[in-house]
Parts: structure tokens; sequence; C-alpha cells
């Protein structure tokens, strides 16, 4: 008897903890469901493929190919299947035009990501505006592209088409000057830019506010982006009596910049916009690169654990060249667009409606997910409302995070 | 064979141990316990049935309190304080009558919007003409999902250093959570900005020119 009730009870304990076992281990591994999908959705990404600014480049383009996959891979839209078509606007607006055209004639691009550059944005965005073809850029940082030429003023956005999940200049620039006036003590900087959209605006925004901080200006200069000598610009810093130069421009320039001011012996640092924050920038710098500074758009990666998947998985992806600093923003402004186009085919029934271009402009506006940067949505003038900035100083041949921000005005 | 199994003595013919008088350990309970032996004896069946139903409830119990959690978060993937975060400009506030001149107030709410709970261990501004105390005063801690109102109320030391006009100035707040402790700036916006030169314009009326 003793036996078996024994039994009974080991019996009766199994079935128990079986039972809440099983309730223990179910989970929610039901994404998305098979689908016979037929439709393919093309994300048209422009950018710098070749030529001085193809590292930035090729990692944009890399981080909406894996983007396309993993939407592809967790058949996120019921039906539809995404494919990327990458074209090389090598920073010059022509070819971002032509690139423009291009895409808007292709009728399977719901949505393009790109570009790097201000000036090429410029000469894009009316021919993506008059297709109603959203365009999300993860590195544009000029405010007119968003709020217009008279943004600091009278903000009014001019094409609803547009988005960008990178912050703006109009936040970066100051967030400079405040950081090298009040932490690096600096007071008195010779500023110099490339004349071109993105790298006059900054130095634009940075100069203001430092002035309006106490500081003063004691000379400014123009380059020419096509030359690689600089020496003469690099003996006039050194007789400023500069404690700091500002540039607003791109790696490629400001690499050999810092050198040759380092050269001429004035052994002060360069500090630039999140143009020059690029691995590049300290290969063409060289050693005395050491203490220069850079702000870029966003929080460190490290300090994201939703950044932690996007590196895993672009590492497993196989891509040769690093995401650099726009990867994260790239696969979000991809995402941001699969987002839209699952909106518009949810809301039409599983199916791409006859007007999907405009549908999926319209439902940009209200996209809102966390991504690999954080919340990424956006604001009236299509600007991310996630707004982080870090300064980042060369130490030991590489980029660290030194201050961080977040504006929430 | 036959799966009847043993036949079972019948009631009150097991020599069972309550019942033997040599067992010296078992004696000392017994007197107490003979109605419980005789409740037992005539209902063993019962009794062995809520035995084992208690024993599953028991065990079942046990199994079910001691589940592994189904994701158990590490301190590694916690986010960090600064991505969790949130501060925003709610406006001025006036100082208590008395205060010492060159004092004036702000009030800014600290959200903490997901992860685990916050302390506040410092705010500052980064100006060297300024100092600032905040009210609660740090540390103080927020949970996740909470907000609190911050009166920061700032204090000019030299208006030579402090700016007339900064476009987009900032607090510098350190924030601890289980994840990291780390300063981040919150830059408040041109509300704050607008505020914050009007007040210091006002408090240095004499040293501006």
């Amino acid at each position: 008897m003793r036996q078996r009730s024994l039994i009974a009870i080991t019996a009766a304990l199994s079935a128990g903890a079986l039972t809440l076992t099983a309730c223990g281990s179910r989970n929610s591994d039901d994404k998305g469901s098979d689908s016979g999908g037929g439709t393919t959705v093309t994300i048209g990404v422009d950018a710098p493929l070749t030529g001085d600014l193809s590292a930035l480049g090729l990692g944009i383009k890399n981080s909406v190919d894996l983007a396309a996959k993993t939407a592809n891979k967790q058949k996120l839209v019921d039906g539809v299947t995404f494919k990327i078509q990458a074209l090389d606007d090598q920073a010059q607006p022509s070819s971002g035009q032509q690139n423009a055209t291009k895409l808007v004639a292709d009728k399977t691009v719901l949505g393009v990501v790109g570009p790097l550059n201000s000036s090429v944005a410029e000469s894009m965005q009316k021919v993506f505006d008059d297709a109603k073809l959203v365009e999300v850029s993860p590195a544009n940082t000029n405010p007119a592209l968003t709020q217009g030429t008279d943004w600091a003023t009278s903000k009014k956005r001019v094409y609803k088409s547009y988005f960008r999940t990178a912050t703006t200049d109009a936040i970066q620039g100051p967030f400079a000057a405040q950081y090298l006036i009040n932490d690096a003590k600096k007071k008195k900087v010779f500023v110099i830019d490339d004349k071109k959209t993105y790298g006059a605006g900054l130095a634009g925004t940075f100069t203001a506010e430092f002035k309006k901080l106490g500081g003063a200006v004691a000379g400014t200069e123009h380059i020419n982006p096509d030359s690689k000598d600089f020496s003469a610009i690099a003996t006039k810093v050194k007789n400023s009596g500069a404690d700091v130069v500002y540039y607003g421009g791109e790696y490629p320039q400001a690499g050999p910049l810092s050198k040759q001011i380092k050269a001429a012996g004035a052994k002060i640092p360069v500090v630039g916009g999140d143009g020059i924050y690029s691995a590049d920038f300290i290969k063409l710098a060289g050693a005395s690169a050491t203490g220069d500074l850079a702000t870029s758009v966003g929080a460190p990666v490290e300090q994201l654990p939703s950044a932690k998947e996007f590196v895993a998985n672009y590492k497993n992806g196989g891509y040769k060249e690093a995401y650099e600093a726009y990867g994260g923003y790239s696969y979000d402004s991809a995402w941001a667009i699969i987002e839209a186009v699952k909106k518009v085919v949810d809301d039409n029934g599983g199916k791409l409606p006859d007007d999907a271009r405009a549908k999926v402009t319209a439902a940009m506006q209200n996209v809102s997910f966390d991504g690999v940067t954080g919340k990424v949505s956006f604001d009236e003038f299509g600007d991310a409302t996630n707004k982080q900035l870090t300064v980042y100083a060369v130490e030991n041949g590489t980029w660290k995070p030194v201050k961080s921000g977040t504006y929430s005005g | 064979m036959n799966a009847i199994g043993p036949v079972e003595p019948g009631e009150g013919t097991q020599d069972h141990p309550l019942t033997n008088p040599g067992t010296p350990g078992i004696l000392a309970t017994t007197a107490a316990a003979r109605p419980l032996t005789r409740l037992y004896a005539a209902h063993r069946r019962a009794v062995h049935t809520l035995l084992a139903a208690v024993l599953l409830l028991a065990g079942g119990g046990y199994l079910y309190a001691t589940r592994p959690p189904a994701t158990p978060p590490t301190t590694a993937e916690l986010p960090y304080p600064a991505q969790t975060v949130d501060v925003s400009y709610l406006g001025e506030v006036n100082v208590p009558p008395g205060t010492r001149p060159r004092t004036f107030a702000f009030e800014v709410l600290l959200g903490v919007q997901s992860g685990p709970a916050v302390t506040v261990t410092r705010v500052t501004q980064p100006y060297d003409g300024l100092s600032l105390t905040s009210a609660p005063r740090a540390p103080f801690r927020t949970e996740s999902g909470a907000a609190r109102k911050i009166v920061v109320t700032m204090h000019v030391t030299e208006c030579g250093k402090v700016p007339r006009d900064a476009g987009l100035p900032f607090m510098d707040v350190t924030l601890r959570n289980a994840r990291a402790i780390q300063v981040q700036s919150f830059i408040l916006g041109p509300r704050y900005a607008h505020d914050l030169s009007h007040a210091l314009q006002v408090a240095c009326s004499n040293d501006f020119p």
C-alpha cells in the first residue's frame, strides 16, 4: 500500500510539474506568418559609394541592406519582400539629382535612404517631393533641409517627403561651442570651412554660439575641398594665437588639415562635426591627432543596448566595410520606411494600394518604433525627435566619447 | 499478473507502529495520537488521497516558485541611465521672499521612461559665474515609469563669468542606475535659453554693457 501511494504521489507530482513546466515554457515566438508573398518593394539608397567619403557611404548601404534582409527574414510585412537598389552619388549634387530621377522612375521604389551630404540632399529633395517618394536621410545635418532657409528666425517645412534620423547642426554646432568654452576652457578659435552646405552651415552655428558664450574668433578661412595642401592656412592658424581650430567639413580634408596645422607648430586641437567622426580621419591626421575632437549624432553605440543586436547582425552579415558613423541611423531610416510600408499594407487589406508612394510618405509622419539608436519618430518638420549628441576625442589612435548630451527643447 | 495488486490487510489488522507499545520513541505521542490513529485507520484511503493532493500542491508550488525567469536580465543588458531619462524644462518659478539677491529658479521635469530606477547624484551647470542647488537635494531616486519635478535654484557669483545670451545652455545631471553611473548634458531648448538669459540680465543689469 505504501509503495502504491508513493507511486501515486510521484505520478501526481510529475504530472503537476510537467503541467507547470509546460506553462512556463510557453513563449511568444510567433512573429510573422507564412505568406505566398509576390510583391517586391525596393528601398533606394543614395550615398557616396566611391571616392573620399565612400567609407561612410558603404556603411550606409550595408546597414540598409541588413534592415531589408532582417524584415524579409521576420516576414514583417505579409506578402512583401524588400530589396535595395544602391546608387553612387560620389558626394556630388548633380549625381545625386540624377540618382533621384532614376529612383523615381522605378515604380517598385517606395522609399529612399540617403544621402550623406546635405549639399546632395538639396539637389534631390524636390525630385522626390514631386513624385511623393519618401526620403529618409541618416546623415544630413543642415537645419535648412527640414526647417527652411530662414530656420534661425522662422521655421517652415518645405518638403513633406523629406525626413531624417540625424540631429541637426542647429544643435551640433552650439553643443561643440558649449563644450569648448565650458569644459575645454578654450577662448580663441580659428574657424575654417569647406564652403559646402554642410561645412559652412556647421561652422556658422558653431561660431554664433562660441561668440555668445564670450569666445573670440581669431580668424576665419575657407579651403578648397579639392586640395590637400593647407600649409598656408596652417601658418595663419599658427600666427593667429588661437587655442583651438574649428573645422566645418569632412574628414578627407580635415585629416590632412589637422596634420599640417600641427606641423606648422600650432599644437592645438582641431574640432569638427560628424563629418570628421571617422576612423579615416585619424589615419589621415596621424599621431598628432591625439586630442582632436568631433561631435557626432547620437549616443555612443556601446551605451545603447538596442545597438548590440545591430552590431552583432552586421558582423554576421559578412559586410566587408565598417558601418561607420551612420550605420545605426541608416538601419533605422530603412526600418522607418519598412514600418511605413507595413502600415500602408495593413490599412489596405494586406495589399499595396495604387498610390502607395503618397500613402507611405503620409504614414512616415506617424512612424514610431524602438530602433538601433533609440526611439525613432519624427516631428512636424521631419526631424528626428530623438536628439542626442556626443563629443569624441582622439585617444590612443581611436575616438573615445568624452561627453554626451540630450536635446529636449 | 492480473493487475489487481497485492491484497490489503483488513482494517484494524495491521501491525502499525503507532499501535505498538513496544516502540519507546513513539509511545510518548501515542496517547495523544490515539484519536488520530483511529481516524487514520477508519479513513486511510481518504488520508492518502489528501496527503497526495497536499504534496502535489506543495511540490507544484515549489517548482512554480523556483522556476527560472523567462529572460533573466543581467547587468550588462540593462540600459544606461542616460538612455532612459528625460529632462524637460517647465518654466521659471519664484524664489521665496528674502532670498539673497541675484538668485532665480527654474522647474524641470525628470522622468525615467524604462529600465531600473535611477538616482540623480548631482545636478550642475557649466558656467563659472553661477552656483546651483536643487530641490529635492541630490541624491534622490526616481522609479521606472515615474517622473518628478525638480526646482533648480541658481545664484550668480560673478557676472563676468556668465553668458549673456547662450543659445543652447544645458544642465549636467549625474545619473546612476544598476547599469552605470554617467554624466549627461540635458540641453533644455530655446525657452530655457531665453529664461536663463533674461534672469542673468536682470541679475547682472549693472554689470552687462
